[in-house]
């Protein structure tokens, strides 16, 4: 059975090692025995659609990059709205996820404005980088979600942002992160958060299984559950 | 001048000699200075000529060999040693070197300025050049990213300094955009240029300026090539001082320079050709006659210290030092590996990722080229240190036949596996600061 996924602005917006997600969902997809087909549009492209995909990526990018991207995307914002409703898996990694809020405000500069998918705004700033290790909390699924946020800036909009942001090491003044609407995710933490939080992973292989109406299959990825249990008690440990 | 300054100076002078007595080198007599007078660096009086370097990559050799060469060109030249970048050790080692007035004795002031405090340190004094080597993804976790580090790197160029770029680094070069007088280095087609870019990522697909696709004539490595932008006309500009040949034959390794100047080296990494192409850009600008600059360096031999050879029983080795959260740097060593035809083993370890600080982010794994191990006649690949299972994961995706896979927590379990079990020539590929961990076990022999 074949799996597409569309893997969006893959070399505009692909700043922290971000590829790395899209290989290891079509890794574990391929040991759930599909066939994966990995299609990717960019801010070149006139045309994308989000019809008939299973899922859909996109990953970190340069400020600049993100900000055009949102203008971009945005004629496309019919297909993508419909997709999500429909319930197509989706993973907005890093500062991708800034674009489905209302605005991005940044200083010196008109406001860019986001998708309105979600009701947040991003505030920019260029002052300090804001970086740091995250312990985050996912209360509807009771489980801890680790890694790190490289960002500029941060997104206000409490009520709207899915998970409790329990322990920062580093300079990273978030206390909310993320947004969930049925199976998209958007989350802050960069680069192959696949690999340390195997529990994201695994429920985005169930979903996309039970969508083409596949039987799932339980496999392991010990190296995958180390790094995640050693992250978290390293974080979870750390004096901040 | 003010009395505050006059007391900084004193106490910066005396905590820095009770420290020299201690045996103590640091950047504290300036963090002291700095609190009693904060804008101590607009009081003191700088010499004529003062040249900064900055850049993601070899900033340190590149003012080492600048001073070399003005040094042996008999000029006085003050300049922050490695470890010192960051504001109060640059206030340290200038009034190390001045006057009780305030008065900075050198000829020259050589400042290896890191990128994040360029804007600091430049707010109080201009220097009259600024090298600027190269913008690449290095340690994003405490640097964000390229351009963010361009827009800070912005913040302190100033009208009246004299701007030395590197041609082939379009970030780079995007800084010499409208501004007359601004002296480009850069390399010419040379053998090993690829028209294909080489690389998970590619920072140079668009262009800084407008941000629409680039087109590249040839790349020397990475991103850094002979750039065009298909839309606003950026492109590579031609360079007043260019590294025109690069002869790798064994003991004699040479760079030739402008076409005439030969400069013999130890190993001829491309990098590493750009640092001394900056050194000598810089020195000929300063004022030193190009044949002058070329033998000084010829007499410099580098301390760096990237490469050990050793042996571990009776399996022969090489270290080749690379940095974490540095992706180019291991793609270079890579390139080492895969050029050697022998059959050999490689060992990557990944302990700890800075001595500094604690991350979990490995995201920077994800970004190396380990691609290129598929085809290279490799025996095995040993993965070592904490991050082990990151590794592990990333090597698994690599493609790589996951027989010739080793995975160690410890780099000790992974020498002992070497030790017993390896009849290959060793590559061990690791940073500054897990080096000594496998250098402390195995027999080390110095480069003739
Ligand atoms: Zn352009």
């Amino acid at each position: 059975m074949n799996v597409k996924i569309l893997y969006l602005y893959p070399d505009f917006m692909s700043l922290y090692g971000d590829n790395g997600n899209v290989r290891i969902l079509e890794r574990r997809l391929k040991d759930q025995g599909f066939d994966v087909e990995i299609t990717s549009r960019t801010i070149t492209d006139t045309d994308i659609t989000f019809d008939d995909v299973d899922f859909v990526y996109m990953g970190s990018g340069f400020e600049s990059n993100r900000n055009l991207v949102a203008a971009h995307l945005a004629q496309f914002k019919d297909s993508l709205v419909k997709a999500i409703d429909d319930g197509v898996p989706m993973l907005f990694t890093g500062n991708s996820y800034d674009i489905l809020g209302d605005k991005i405000v940044i200083s010196k500069s008109d406001d860019i404005k986001g998708l309105g998918i979600f009701d947040f705004n991003i505030i920019d700033q260029t002052e300090k980088r804001y970086t740091g290790d995250v312990v985050l909390e996912d209360e509807e699924k009771r489980q801890l979600y680790v890694g790190f946020v490289n960002r500029a800036g941060v997104p206000k909009g409490e009520g709207s942002l899915a998970f409790e942001v329990t322990k920062v090491i580093g300079n990273v003044p978030l206390t909310r992160d993320g947004v969930r609407k049925n199976n998209l995710l958007g989350i802050s933490l960069i680069g192959p958060l696949l690999l340390k939080n195997p529990k994201i992973a695994e429920s985005f292989v169930k979903i996309i299984c039970e969508r083409k109406g596949a039987e799932y299959k339980e496999i392991s990825y010990p190296h995958s559950e180390k790094s995640h249990d050693k992250t978290k008690k390293a974080l979870l440990n750390a004096e901040v | 001048m003010k009395i505050r300054a006059f007391t900084a100076i004193l106490v910066c002078k005396v905590i820095r000699g009770l420290a020299k007595l201690m045996g103590r080198g640091s950047s504290l007599p300036g963090k002291y200075a700095l609190k009693i007078c904060p804008d101590i660096l607009s009081e003191l009086k700088l010499p004529e000529l003062s040249i900064a370097v900055t850049g993601s990559n070899g900033k340190t050799s590149t003012v080492e060999m600048i001073a070399h060469i003005l040094k042996s060109n008999g000029l006085k030249v003050a300049y922050n040693k490695e470890g010192s970048n960051q504001i109060e050790g640059v206030v340290t080692f200038l009034i190390g070197d001045s006057t009780m007035e305030g008065r900075v004795k050198s000829d020259v002031v050589l400042l290896e300025a890191d990128e994040r405090y360029a804007r600091r340190v430049f707010g109080y004094f201009h220097p009259k050049y600024f090298v600027i080597n190269n913008l690449y993804r290095d340690q994003m976790t405490r640097n964000g990213h390229p351009e963010w580090i361009r827009s800070i790197i912005a913040d302190a160029v100033y009208d009246d300094m004299e701007l030395i770029l590197n041609a082939d680094d379009p970030l780079v070069a995007s800084f010499g955009k409208d501004r007359d007088g601004t002296i480009y280095f850069g390399a010419d087609r040379l053998p090993s240029d690829t028209e294909k870019h080489e690389g998970i990522y590619n920072d140079g697909k668009y262009c800084p300026i407008c941000k629409k696709p680039m087109e590249y004539e040839y790349y020397h490595y990475n991103h850094i090539g002979k750039f065009r932008c298909t839309s606003c006309g950026f492109a590579r500009h031609d360079t007043d001082h260019a590294l025109t040949t690069v002869n790798d034959a064994g003991d004699h390794a040479s760079v030739i320079i402008d076409g005439e100047y030969e400069v013999p080296v130890f190993f001829t990494g491309i990098y590493h050709c750009y640092n001394i192409l900056a050194a000598f850009t810089a020195s000929v600008v300063a004022g030193i006659a190009p044949w002058k600059a070329a033998e000084s360096l010829g007499g410099y031999i580098l301390k760096s210290g990237r490469i050990s050879d050793f042996t571990l029983g009776k399996v022969e080795g090489r270290l080749l030092l690379s940095k974490h959260e540095n992706s180019v740097s291991y793609d270079r060593s890579i390139d080492v590996v895969v050029n050697d035809k022998r059959k050999k083993s490689v060992m990557i370890i990944v302990d700890a990722i800075s001595r500094k600080y604690y991350t979990s982010d490995s995201s920077w794994l994800w970004d190396i080229n380990f691609e290129k191990f598929k085809d290279a006649d490799l025996d095995k690949i040993i993965l070592a240190g904490q991050y082990c299972d990151d590794l592990a994961v990333r090597f698994d995706l690599a493609g790589i036949d996951s027989s010739k896979i080793e995975v160690f927590e410890s780099v000790q379990g992974a020498a002992d596996f070497c030790k017993e079990k390896l009849d290959s020539f060793l590559y061990v590929i690791t940073c500054f600061s897990d080096k000594e961990k496998i250098l402390s076990i195995v027999t080390r022999r110095e480069l003739a």
